[in-house]
């Protein structure tokens, strides 16, 4: 569905990843692992337009989505959930979540509304509220619960258990479980590197901007130079 | 007690008209982080189009006014496209200078087309109304209206259409709002049309209370700035309350001390507000 060849993109002067290969199939979870800077996060962001890609191949459906703007890519049914939550802080839950479903023109937005009311029930509490003003967890299933309002053919998590309390990344992993459950295509950044292959079908190891592994969740996490390095055996 | 109450009026009427012109420049400022200089000259170039269109070619004021709106939005998506635009990802001081050299630049056409004489709108607009002791002349009861309506439609606008919220979103995250699919390219241009056409309005409430000369529209726009830290950066209800107190300040100082003081007073006024809320009126701590 979603594949990415050859991939290089950088910051200024400096080239961040050396050509990555990587895909992801319909209604499956994939991870990126690996340590800080690896180039996990700049693989994300350039797949959904935000940083300029200097090589290589993003296709998606089979249509070449190489260096397209974010927003079009957006249309093209990738919506990102990205590093930090980010929600709008001034506005309110409810306003944010209208926002997630920006491109959308259909009549179903209110049911979907509902729907994500009721998967997170803490957002209808909040509905009136202003998103800066929740915790951390909350503002990540706002987060969670605003990108999949675009109705996302492929739903990208970046970094979703960041800086949150052990107790907020279970809810999260279990939240992200049972968005897959539902069909989702999902693509993964995640440092808690046990979290990401414990939810993915397959993972991707990042090391110094190239891809250095592939294989199954399990197979990665029985792998012992995996388990030396990331998962802290 | 009536004296008070007459001279809040006044201030009312032109603080709506600095309310209009802090409006535009505080949406710019808080969207794409540029200081508008050349607003209050851009916004004059409206107020002398009308007169133009109304005391030589005998156009209705009711035709002249909405043509200036529009040539109004108009005129500020062009200088978002072929001003500022250029410098969008460049240094700050970039933005600073073609907003300088911009004001010149107006304020210049200005003179070259309608002349250095001094203009005032010909309304015919002479009556002045009496509600319960109060006097207001017919054209300030229009500009109080005219504000409101505007204020109301702008409010409107940005909390209850996608492409409001869009606006809202990109001045708070950028990122974030293109990763919901705004097309972040296409909101400046929205914001620039909507200011200018603010500022139009100002304009043309300047030339019909008072009158349009050469740098009429550049102390407009310092108005305007004061309006802005008073009321907090980027905020619009900042905005709206900032530009009522100013011109209440100003009415008020007028009326009971000196009209040759009235600009020091507010400023002195505006000093002592920031003095306690240096985030202003309603700005966030940030």
């Amino acid at each position: 569905m979603l594949e990415v060849s050859g991939l290089k993109a950088g910051y200024g002067q400096i080239e961040v990843l050396h050509g990555i290969d990587f895909h992801v199939n319909q209604g499956e979870c994939v991870a990126l692992i690996g340590a800080n800077g690896a180039g996990k996060s700049t693989a994300l962001k350039t797949v959904c337009g935000l940083v300029k890609p200097r090589g290589g191949t993003v296709r998606f459906q089979g249509r070449d989505i190489t260096g397209a703007s974010g927003h079009e890519i957006v249309r093209a049914g990738i919506t990102m959930c990205p590093e930090g939550r980010q929600v709008f802080p001034e506005m309110t839950v409810l306003q944010n979540l209208k926002l997630g479903a920006y491109t959308r023109r259909d009549a179903e937005q209110a049911d979907d509304l509902d729907d994500m009311m009721q998967m997170f029930p803490i957002l209808r509490k909040r509905a009136r509220q202003a998103a800066g003003t929740l915790s951390g967890g909350e503002q990540e299933m706002l987060a969670i619960a605003r990108a999949l309002m675009a109705r996302p053919k492929v739903c990208i998590f970046d970094e979703p258990s960041l800086g949150l309390a052990p107790k907020i990344v279970a809810e999260v992993a279990e939240t992200i479980a049972r968005i897959k459950a539902r069909g989702m295509t999902i693509l993964l950044v995640e440092q808690n590197s046990l979290m990401a292959l414990k939810l993915a079908d397959r993972a991707y190891l990042f090391e110094v901007g190239k891809v250095v592994l592939e294989g199954t969740g399990e197979a990665l996490q029985q792998n012992p130079d995996v388990a030396r390095a990331y998962l802290g055996d | 007690m009536l004296e008070l109450v007459q001279q809040i009026t006044n201030g009312v009427a032109i603080g709506s008209v600095y309310v209009l012109i802090a409006l535009g420049l505080t949406t710019v400022f808080g969207i794409l982080g540029i200081a508008h200089f050349a607003h209050g000259s851009v916004s004059m170039f409206g107020g002398y189009l009308v007169y133009v269109l109304v005391a030589s070619q005998g156009v209705s004021l009711w035709l002249a006014i909405p043509v200036a709106l529009i040539v109004g939005m108009g005129v500020g998506g062009l200088i978002e496209f072929l001003a500022y635009r250029p410098v969008r990802n460049a240094n700050h001081i970039n933005a600073f200078i073609i907003a300088l050299g911009l004001t010149m630049m107006v304020e210049g056409i200005n003179l070259q087309l309608f002349g250095a004489d001094q203009v005032v709108i010909p309304t015919g607009f002479d009556r002045v109304f009496e509600i319960a002791g109060v006097t207001i002349p017919e054209t300030r009861l229009y500009v109080i209206l005219a504000a409101t309506v505007l204020v109301i439609a702008m409010t409107a606008f940005v909390e209850g259409t996608k492409t409001g919220q869009a606006i809202r979103a990109v001045a708070q995250n950028r990122d974030a709002a293109i990763l919901m699919g705004v097309n972040v390219r296409s909101i400046p241009l929205i914001v620039f049309a909507m200011s200018t056409m603010l500022g139009v309005a100002a304009g043309v409430m300047v030339g019909s209370l008072f009158a349009i000369a050469p740098g009429v529209g550049e102390a407009m726009v310092v108005k305007g700035f004061a309006v802005l830290i008073l009321g907090g950066l980027g905020s619009i209800p900042g905005a709206i309350i900032g530009g009522l107190v100013l011109g209440v300040t100003e009415a008020l100082a007028a009326g009971f001390l000196s009209s040759a003081y009235k600009d020091v007073i507010a400023f002195v006024v505006m000093i002592v507000v920031l003095l306690f809320r240096p985030q202003g009126l309603l700005g966030g701590a940030k």
